[in-house]
Parts: structure tokens; C-alpha cells; sequence
């Protein structure tokens, strides 16, 4: 791919992380679309019926999916995990002035904001909410659609009122997901496209990660293959 | 093919945290599993708890018989007679209905 | 609405349609396939095919399906009325689950506080116990007859249905018998259930021994665990009484059994008139001779319970002598299908009878083969036990609901999408 701005380009985001994504569009956002339509009942019978069939075989993409993902991306999902949690005096910072987004979309004035990593605080708690919730709703999912008859009534009340809580949450926080990726339109060039950013970029956005995550390719023209995770266990 | 200059470094996972993470994981499913499978394999229970109760009003009925009933060999003394009498024919029997013939 | 007679109670459960969640548990629990709606849209039920068992509504998880037929105010307005006599008929399984809406654990025998909880709130008792063990009497003598005829080649001294015979208590297989396998109708007893014959004798023997009152006068309230039962007592045939008053000068027109209050329902009455289980005076009333009843009388409320009580009666009418072993553990339990085999000596002539009895409970998982056995005349059995709801009435469609627990008796992988 070539790119028409000038600079040094980071690898952003590998190919099994892009794989994921895609993985996500085509099993998470049918199942979250069809699965407002079961929960307000939106049209005849055959509709919501067949609403169904397309959110359980969204359900099938999204969970193979993860579960891909996990074993492949071991190293991801670890680095993943670890910066979600990891918050300081900047996160703090950041959030009180919410990351300088207001101001810069309502005043159209750019502000300093505390540096940040990979994902910025914002992101980070969508990551906590994405993680732990997307883990909730796959296993309530499939207790409800294997376990109904034999499961106790109250059990499966309580899976369908964490299934439909953590639904209505993350099918509401896709949008804005969707919404900040078009927003920030070279991120979205980066998922959708090869994965790389211009490094000015990155480090204006995620100076911490360019300061201390980042190292020269040594392979400057080739993806990482499929199926290697690059993490080392010591 | 992509260009790029710049990677993130290999994420180092220690064995301690790689089991840590796969014993915490294996032990979040096999509580859950095992819970599960307790959930499903109660479910009868209240009503073998129920048919408990009632196996014990049986045990300690003073009469275990139907045809003991004192209250009952009264009735049938003094009003129907005997089981399948003319009065209790009408009075305790019935007929059924083939209601598929029904409009 | 077709396939009902005149007056009948036509619609008695219903989902609601802004709690329904379209997950289907109700059709795995539907004996009747009544259940309309695709996986995933709101579901409804169709009266005509329904047979008004309420297993959907005791399994729904939403708690999204209603019994519609709510009588608890009319009841209480009958109970202060000083001009009628109220009477409760309360079936075996209610004093084993009605404890559990007051706090007490399922299976708590709560005879003591439920009869005293019924005299503080106006009743006066026929326990349905008591109907048991006359349906028993004269279900027993009906079967006995039949043998002596079909198997013993006695001359018949009544008209006889054919055997197999089949138990008529349940009013939830009555109906399934009436609208889906008519042709097996002969083989029902005739004997009405334990809750009708209470009825019809409370307000003949009842009125005129028992309470000395006018039986118009009178309210048979039937407290049963079922929610069918409020569909069998609106059945136009069930007013014996009446009948047998006005052959005897009577003019007044009244069903047999006026009104029924599912266990759930009797829980909302006592809480409405302040009357808590736990702390209300027991009562035997050892003085009613209708509120008498045998051991083989209370477990009618089990799968299995009608079919060992009938046996202990029916080996002592055939043979002379008592069962040896009450307790009859091969009809016991939660299978599906329960098979025995009980050796009888004819004590008048002395030939051996092998009295082959099924017991079926859960209609929906395990009846279809042995009704189209009988059927086709090739049925093994001389006397079947039919309930509809699985583990009988104790888990009957009108029990209080139990959240930790379903129906579903059957094999746990029969649901799994890829079995």
C-alpha cells in the first residue's frame, strides 16, 4: 500500500489484531443491531425470528472469534489487559479534562492533555467495559440458548438481565465506537487498511507508547504472519 | 505489502503469569461448570421434597387404607349405599366428551 | 371457540405479551403443542388446543404467563356473607407446597396450619383426602368389576368400559383424552375426579349430615393445585347436586364445585385477610368425618400416589386380605414411565390374577407410546395412572413457583441444539 503522506509509519495494529476487528464488525454488530430489535420486539413474528437466527450466528463469528483471537494474539490480549488496568496521576488528568475532546469539538481550541499510551484513558475504560462485558455476554448467551428448560427459572432470569444490561451497554457504546473511529479518520485508515500510522501522528496522540513501546522493524516491508505470537515466554 | 518503520516490542509474558492467567481462567470455568451442573441437577428437587412431604402424611395416617376411612364407611352407610350403586353411579360418575365432534 | 361445551371456562392461561422474551420454555413444557410464536417473538396460546395444565406458567423464567381466572375477591366477599356456608375441598398437595409462600421449605406438611388457617378465615372443611379415598372406592370397585368380567369371565352387573382403565382424576389428561385421542375415551373411568365428587357430596350428604344447611345456600370453593381444575369445575355435566335435589323437589340450578383457588391463589387470600401460616393456631377438626382421610388418600398428590392407593384397596377386595407391603416403591419416583406387576389370589374362586399397571406422568415427554398401544389393542396393561403434570399434582400447574427448580424431568441433552 502506498500512502501519500511523507514520514516514518508505525505498525499500529497487526493483522490477526485487524482479523479480530473484522471478526467483531460481522459477529458482534449484526447480533447487537438484531438484538435491540428482540428486545423491543420491532416488527411481524417471521421478523424477529429471523433476527434471532442472524444473532445467533452472530454469536457463533463473535465467539469463534474471541476465542481465535486469544489463542493466536496470546501477547495482545496480555499487553491488552495490561494497559486497560494500569492508571496513574495522567489518567486522572486526562479524564478531568476529557481528553481535550470537548474543547476541541465544541470550541474548536486545542488544549494540552496529560500524555498518554497506546489507549488513552477514555479508551482504556471502553476496553475494561468491552472486555469484561463481551466475556458476560458470550457465556449468558449461550446459557440461555442451551440451558432454558433445564437451568432454575431464577438462574436464567439472572443471565437475561445481565445479557440485556451489558447488550443495551455495549450495542449503545458500538456506536460511539464507530463514531470516535470516524472522527479520528487515520485511526480508522490504520483498522481498515494496513495498520500503520505516521509516527508524527502517534506521537501526538500516544507519546508514552512512542516514547517507550516502540523499536525499528527489522522486516520494514513484510506483516508478521498469522498463527506466531511475537510474545517471548521467559 | 505494508511499510512500516516503526513496531511495538514483543510483550514479555513470564511463565509465572502465563500459568497464573490459565489457573485463574481454568478456575473461573470449572466453578462455573461444576455450579451449573448442580443448578441443573437440582431442579427436581422441590418436587421430590414435596412428594417427601406427602409420603409423610401417608406414615403417619392412623389408617393407611382407603377402604378404612371411618368418615368414609359412614357416607357410604348412611347415603350411597356401596361404590357403584345407583346413587353413586349418578352422583360420583360422569361421561366424557369426544370434542373433536364439538363446533 | 371450538371444542367447548356451553358455559365453559374458555381461557384460563395467557401470556403477557410486554414480559414475554420468545425463549421458548413454555412450548418445552406444552403437552398440547398450543403454543403459538417463533423463537424469539412473542409467543401466545391457543384455548382451543390448550388443556390448562400451567406448566408453561410455573416454568416461564420471565414469570411472563398469568393465570386469568383470579376468584380470591369473590371468595372473600362469599366468606362474609353470614347467609352462605363456604366450604374448602383442599387437595393432597397443597399442605405440602403451600408452606412455601409463607417462607416455610417445599415439602413442609403444614395440614395443621392450613386447616386452622382456613377456619379463621370463615371456611368449613371437606378435605379433598377424603374424595380421594372415595375416588379410590369407587374407582377401585370399577376396575374390580371390569376384571371380574374381562379376566375372570364373570357376568357383568354393570355397563363397563373397556380395559385397560384408565385414571380420570387429572383434568388436564381428561381434556388432552377429549380433544386429542377420543378413540380411547372407553378406557377412562368413569368415576369423576376426587374434587367433583367432594362437590356433588358436599352439597347432598354434606348439607344434609354434615352442615344441616340449604345446599343452595352453599359455596364449594375446590382448592387444588392446578390451574385445570378451574376449567373442570365449569364443565356443564358437574351439578349432580342440583340434579339430585330436584328429582327431590328442588328448583335451584348450581354447579357442584362453585369456584376454584389454585394454591397460589389461597396464599393471596390468607395474606389478604392477614392470616400468616406461621403463626396461626392449628386445627385437626377431628369431629368432621369429611375431614377424615386414609394415608392412600393423601398420596394422590405423586405420580404413582393414585395407583398405589388403588392397589391397597384392590388386593384387599380381590384377595381378603391387607397388601403385605403398603409402601409400594415400583410406582415411586420421577421416571417417566413407571411398569409393575402385582400377583392377586381371587379369594371367591381362586384363580391368579397378574395385574399389569403403568403409571405416566408428564404428558408432553412420555405418554404418546402407551396411549397408542391401547389403541391399537395391544396394550400390556390392565390399569394405567395418567397425570399430566411431571412429578404429578405436588408439581401441579397452580403450586406455588419455585424459582430454583423446573419440570424438566427428561434428559438433559435432549435440548442441545446439536442432538
Amino acid at each position: 500500500m502506498s500512502h501519500p503522506e511523507q514520514g516514518l509509519r508505525v505498525l499500529k495494529h497487526s493483522l490477526r489484531s485487524r482479523l479480530f476487528h473484522w471478526g467483531l464488525i460481522l459477529g458482534f454488530m449484526p447480533a447487537a443491531i438484531t438484538g435491540f430489535i428482540l428486545w423491543l420486539k420491532l416488527g411481524s413474528d417471521d421478523f424477529v425470528n429471523l433476527a434471532m437466527k442472524i444473532h445467533i450466528v452472530g454469536a457463533v463469528i463473535f465467539t469463534v472469534s474471541s476465542l481465535l483471537y486469544v489463542i493466536v494474539a496470546f501477547d495482545r490480549v496480555i499487553a491488552f489487559v495490561r494497559l486497560i488496568w494500569t492508571w496513574d496521576d495522567r489518567d486522572i488528568g486526562w479524564m478531568l479534562t476529557g481528553g481535550g475532546y470537548p474543547q476541541k469539538m465544541l470550541l474548536g481550541k486545542e488544549i494540552d492533555v496529560p500524555p498518554m499510551d497506546k489507549l488513552n484513558s477514555g479508551q482504556k475504560i471502553f476496553g475494561i467495559c468491552v472486555s469484561i462485558g463481551g466475556l458476560l455476554l458470550i457465556v449468558t448467551g449461550w446459557i440461555l440458548y442451551s440451558f432454558i428448560p433445564l437451568a432454575p427459572k431464577a438462574f436464567i432470569h439472572g443471565a437475561d438481565l445481565v445479557h440485556m444490561a451489558f447488550g443495551v451497554f455495549l450495542g449503545l457504546f458500538m456506536f460511539v465506537h464507530i463514531f470516535l473511529g470516524l472522527y479520528n479518520w487515520s485511526e480508522f485508515k490504520a483498522m481498515f487498511g494496513d495498520g500503520t500510522q505516521l509516527l508524527s501522528e502517534v506521537e501526538h496522540h500516544n507519546p508514552l507508547y512512542a516514547a517507550n513501546k516502540l523499536e525499528r522493524a527489522t522486516h520494514p516491508d513484510a506483516d508478521e504472519p498469522i498463527g506466531v505470537p511475537s510474545c517471548k515466554v521467559e | 505489502m505494508a511499510h512500516y518503520d516503526y513496531v511495538e516490542k514483543a510483550v514479555n509474558v513470564s511463565r509465572r503469569e502465563f500459568l497464573g492467567m490459565v489457573g485463574v481462567a481454568g478456575a473461573i470455568l470449572w466453578t462455573g461448570a461444576y455450579a451449573a451442573t448442580d443448578l441443573v441437577q437440582d431442579r427436581n428437587k422441590y418436587i421430590k421434597m414435596r412428594a417427601q412431604g406427602i409420603y409423610k402424611d401417608d406414615v403417619k395416617a392412623k389408617v393407611r387404607q382407603s377402604h378404612h376411612n371411618p368418615g368414609l364407611k359412614d357416607m357410604y352407610q348412611k347415603f350411597a349405599g356401596q361404590p357403584l350403586s345407583p346413587l353413586a353411579e349418578e352422583l360420583f360418575h360422569t361421561r366424557y366428551i369426544d370434542r373433536t365432534r364439538l363446533g | 371457540m371450538k371444542g367447548f361445551q356451553a358455559n365453559e371456562q374458555t381461557n384460563i392461561i395467557e401470556i403477557n405479551r410486554k414480559k414475554c422474551k420468545g425463549c421458548d420454555s413454555c412450548k418445552s413444557f406444552c403437552p398440547s403443542a398450543a403454543i403459538q410464536g417463533k423463537y424469539g417473538a412473542i409467543h401466545s396460546i391457543n384455548s382451543e388446543q390448550c388443556i390448562f395444565c400451567g406448566q408453561c406458567l410455573i416454568n416461564c423464567p420471565f414469570g411472563s404467563i398469568e393465570d386469568t381466572v383470579d376468584a380470591v375477591e369473590s371468595v372473600i366477599a362469599k366468606l362474609r356473607n353470614q347467609q352462605l356456608t363456604v366450604v374448602a375441598t383442599i387437595a393432597p398437595s397443597v399442605r405440602v407446597a403451600i408452606g412455601e409462600e409463607f417462607g416455610m421449605k417445599p415439602g413442609t406438611l403444614a395440614t395443621e396450619q392450613l386447616y386452622g388457617a382456613l377456619k379463621q378465615a370463615g371456611f368449613k372443611i371437606f378435605d379433598t383426602n377424603f374424595a380421594a379415598d372415595h375416588t379410590i372406592m369407587e374407582e377401585g370397585s370399577e376396575l374390580i368389576a371390569k376384571i371380574r368380567h374381562y379376566l375372570l369371565g364373570e357376568p357383568a352387573e354393570h355397563e363397563l368400559g373397556a380395559l385397560p382403565q384408565f385414571t380420570s382424576c387429572c383434568p388436564g389428561w381428561v381434556r388432552y383424552v377429549e380433544l386429542y385421542a377420543p378413540e380411547i375415551l372407553p378406557h377412562l373411568s368413569s368415576a369423576k375426579s376426587p374434587m367433583m365428587m367432594a362437590g356433588a357430596l358436599a352439597k347432598t350428604y354434606g348439607a344434609t349430615d354434615i352442615w344441616h344447611v340449604r345446599p343452595e345456600n352453599m359455596v364449594v370453593v375446590g382448592v387444588m393445585p392446578c390451574t385445570s381444575k378451574k376449567f373442570e369445575a365449569s364443565r356443564p355435566e358437574f351439578s349432580s347436586a342440583a340434579h339430585y335435589w330436584q328429582q327431590r323437589g328442588g328448583t335451584a340450578h348450581y354447579p357442584d364445585v362453585d369456584v376454584v383457588l389454585t394454591t397460589r391463589d389461597l396464599a393471596r387470600l390468607f395474606k389478604k385477610l392477614n392470616i400468616d401460616l406461621n403463626q396461626v393456631e392449628p386445627f385437626t377438626d377431628a369431629d368432621n368425618p369429611l375431614a377424615q382421610y386414609s394415608g392412600a388418600g393423601t398420596i394422590f398428590g405423586n405420580t404413582g400416589g393414585v395407583m398405589e392407593a388403588a392397589l391397597r384397596t384392590a388386593y384387599f377386595v380381590i384377595t381378603g386380605q391387607e397388601l403385605p407391603f403398603l409402601e409400594y416403591t415400583p410406582v415411586r419416583g420421577l421416571k417417566g414411565l413407571k411398569e409393575a406387576e402385582v400377583t392377586l389370589k381371587d379369594a371367591k374362586t381362586g384363580k391368579v390374577i397378574n395385574l399389569k399397571v403403568a403409571v405416566v406422568h408428564g404428558i408432553k415427554e412420555n405418554l404418546k407410546p402407551v396411549i397408542e398401544q391401547v389403541a391399537a389393542g395391544r396394550s400390556p396393561y390392565h390399569f394405567i395412572e395418567v397425570m399430566n403434570c411431571p412429578g404429578g399434582c405436588v408439581n401441579g400447574g397452580g403450586q406455588p413457583i419455585n424459582p430454583m427448580g423446573t419440570s424438566w424431568t427428561g434428559n438433559w441433552k435432549a435440548l442441545l441444539p446439536w442432538t
